[in-house]
């Protein structure tokens, strides 16, 4: 999984590549630590790319989200693929994460 | 380690080698400037000494001459004295030790009537006794003799050719002659000195510039008049020894002599090789030193044995000194590689030879302790970390452990199905480092509760998170026959102080046996598979809510059906749909389907599981399991 963050004041324009899998869920949770601070955070995550995710790697989206909320900030995840964005609506996390 | 090949005789060997090569190149430069400059040497020393033998026999002769001609005046004055005339003699030889003998032999008929007059005076060398006597008379006509003759036609002095005295022993002579003239200018005498020559060539003889040098003098005609070998004087001409030994060496040298030349040349015979120095007399002998190149150059020939044995000393010495030094330098890289075999032994604390200088011993102690102390550390890391991952290993077995046992292993018999009412079977196949599916059911009252799920996460707490949905599920069926409710329940007590956000993907359902309705709940479960009466496999699409133990307050919602007597429900976790095959392409919902489309209804439970997995099997072909994989299936 690559992630690539722009930054610029509070916006984040993520993007992610590849697959996220119980080998790579730990990288990934250092790779986005960047995201878990600072306030009024409104992030933007480019899935365009992203061919798969876990459970794990779900975990970690809600976590992030959970962050987010928590600091009173937006976060959304944009161009997901069919199949990706069908676990998200499987484990119902489309509801608590806004996906466009 | 032998010492021959040892670093150290190596290096003092190269030393040696080098060395060498300077020393012979040193010596041979040196023996070459010496050569040269004692060669000039020598022949400038002989060059002197032929110069004096020349100027010593000058002045001999020059002596005589003058001495000679000191007293033709008193012949002139006294010369119808026949007394005084031997007077004169007497007194010239008697004056003069280089004259032993002298004549005035005058001309015929100078004194009326007398054919020869020659008053003479000798010395006898041996007795020293002077004598004088009338020389001329028939036997002796000295009007025939060079020495009368000669000066009397050229009209001017003359010396003759060495000869052999006749008279007073074997003695060489030459005689100077000078011729009288009268008031016309007429010759009416000739006047003579002999000279002993003996005395002159010993003299010569005498002069040795060096040990075997020896000096030779030749009369005009190259006869020798002075040679170490007596008998070639007076006998053999230089020209004769060339010719006998056919040596163009010598013909030159004779050449050049006997045409009054100096110079220098080599010579070369059977006896020696030597250098000639030769130079005139007068324009009238000619005068030669022999000088051997062993006599010149035996000086040269014993430094050059002198240098020789000092360098081979030296040289002795500079080796066993530079293989001692350089051995005592060299002695801890010895050290080091007897530590670097002790450290390869395991000993990583092997001792370091002690190094006091700052060079580049220093450096490779300094790396030497470095490479310990990196080996050391690395060790000890590599220990830690082999440590930790025994201790992981054994995490993860414990979580395996605890997810086996906690899921029920017996099931009801397919021949049972009519007694029962139902038939099930449930697998749960855990993948090497995840622990987190779940399965479970139970019949109370008629009814057929189940349920599966899957825990994200891996290790002791993704099954001790398992273990608590299932506690929760048994837990709450007891309070509760509603599914929502009991979801509900489950959630709350999942959420409770789950900081790390793992959570739980459930299915639930619970079956009316005697009426065939399923009333079920999802929580982000993966939709499961409905096989109908005639074997017809489809997905149910249940409504999603949810994964269990994200928000303690979330509010679920159950639905249901109603199951035809025959028809299957197959309830899976992702591990199924998600397994993975080398190409990384996951076994899919069609997949699922297909294989379980159009299942008779004679097979068991166990049949529809075990064709899952093969089918799975096939699929992946090998490929590593990377998730847990779970299978319910029940048959209504």
């Amino acid at each position: 999984m690559k992630v690539t963050i722009n930054k610029e004041e509070n916006k984040y324009n993520v993007i992610l590549e590849g697959r996220l899998d119980t080998t790579n869920a730990n990288q990934f949770q250092e790779d986005i630590a960047p995201l878990m601070e600072g306030a009024n955070p409104d992030i933007t995550l480019d899935c365009t790319a992203m061919e798969y995710t876990s459970s794990q790697g779900l975990r970690m989206f809600l976590m992030l989200q959970k962050s987010v909320n928590a600091r009173s900030g937006k976060m959304v995840m944009t161009n997901m693929k069919p199949q990706v964005k069908e676990v998200f609506d499987i484990t119902g996390f489309s509801n608590i994460i806004k996906i466009l | 380690m032998r010492a021959s090949h040892s670093f150290s005789a190596r290096l003092s060997r190269n030393i040696l080698l080098i060395t060498s090569c300077l020393f012979i190149t040193a010596s041979i430069v040196i023996a070459i400037f010496s050569h040269i400059l004692i060669g000039a040497e020598a022949t400038k020393n002989a060059t002197n000494a032929l110069n004096a033998t020349i100027l010593e026999i000058e002045k001999t002769l020059s002596e005589v001459e003058a001495a000679t001609k000191s007293v033709t005046w008193l012949i002139e004055e006294h010369k119808y004295d026949k007394e005084y005339l031997y007077h004169i003699t007497k007194q010239l030889v008697s004056r003069n030790p280089n004259i032993v003998g002298s004549a005035i032999a005058f001309r015929d008929d100078f004194f009326k009537g007398e054919h020869f007059f020659s008053p003479y005076s000798y010395r006898d060398e041996t007795t020293g006794v002077i004598t004088s006597m009338q020389l001329g008379n028939e036997e002796y006509d000295y009007f025939n003799m060079e020495w009368y003759s000669v000066p009397k036609d050229t009209k001017v002095p003359h010396w003759s050719e060495p000869y052999f005295d006749t008279g007073g022993g074997q003695q060489i002579m030459t005689t100077y002659s000078t011729p009288l003239f009268d008031e016309n200018g007429e010759v009416y005498a000739i006047f003579t000195a002999d000279i002993n020559l003996h005395n002159l060539t010993k003299k010569v003889q005498d002069m040795k510039p060096y040990n075997n040098s020896y000096a030779i003098i030749l009369s005009p005609t190259g006869t020798f008049i002075s040679h170490k070998d007596t008998s070639l004087i007076l006998n053999k001409t230089i020209f004769d020894i060339a010719e006998k030994d056919d040596n163009d060496h010598m013909r030159k040298i004779a050449t050049e002599m006997t045409n009054y030349k100096s110079g220098v040349m080599p010579f070369h015979n059977d006896e020696a090789n030597a250098f000639v120095v030769y130079g005139p007399i007068n324009n009238k002998w000619t005068a030669a030193i022999i000088i051997p190149f062993h006599d010149v150059f035996e000086r040269l020939m014993r430094m050059n044995i002198i240098i020789l044995l000092v360098s081979v000393f030296g040289l002795f010495l500079l080796f066993i000194l530079s293989l001692r030094i350089i051995r005592k330098l060299s002695q801890p890289i010895t050290e080091f590689s007897v530590s670097a075999i002790n450290m390869a032994k395991g000993n990583f604390h092997a001792k370091l030879p002690e190094i006091t200088t700052k060079d580049e011993m220093r450096m490779l102690y300094d790396s030497f302790h470095y490479m310990q102390e990196s080996i050391t550390k690395y060790i000890s890391e590599l220990k830690t970390t082999t440590a930790a991952n025994q201790h992981y290993e054994s995490e993860l077995n414990i979580a395996r452990n605890i997810q086996l046992a906690m899921v029920p292993t017996k099931f009801p018999t397919p021949e049972d199905f009519d007694k029962n009412g139902f038939e099930l079977h449930a697998l749960l196949h855990p993948a090497k480092a995840v622990g987190g599916d779940l399965y479970d059911f139970f019949t109370k009252e008629g009814k057929l509760y189940f349920a599966v799920g899957d825990v994200s996460g891996k290790g002791v707490p993704a099954s001790l998170f398992m273990a608590i949905t299932k506690s929760a599920f048994r837990f709450t069926t007891n309070l509760s026959t509603s599914m929502q409710q009991v979801m509900n329940n489950i959630n709350a007590v999942v959420a409770e102080g789950n900081a790390s956000n793992m959570f739980v993907t459930l299915f639930i359902g619970m079956i009316d046996l005697a009426s065939g309705v399923l009333h079920y709940c999802n929580a982000g479960h993966n939709p499961i598979v409905i096989i109908d009466k005639d074997g017809n496999a489809k997905f149910l699409h249940a409504r999603p809510n949810l994964a269990v133990g994200l928000f303690d307050d979330f509010q679920y919602q159950e639905e249901h059906l109603t199951l035809e007597r025959g028809s299957r429900l197959i309830i899976y976790t992702d591990g199924v749909t998600e397994a993975e095959n080398k190409a990384k392409q996951l076994f899919g919902d069609d997949r699922l389907i297909e294989c379980t489309n159009g299942t008779p209804f004679e097979k068991s439970s166990k049949e529809v599981i075990d064709n899952i997995i093969s089918s799975i099997h096939e699929f992946t072909n090998g490929a590593e399991q990377n998730d847990d994989i779970t299978i319910l299936s029940v048959k209504y």
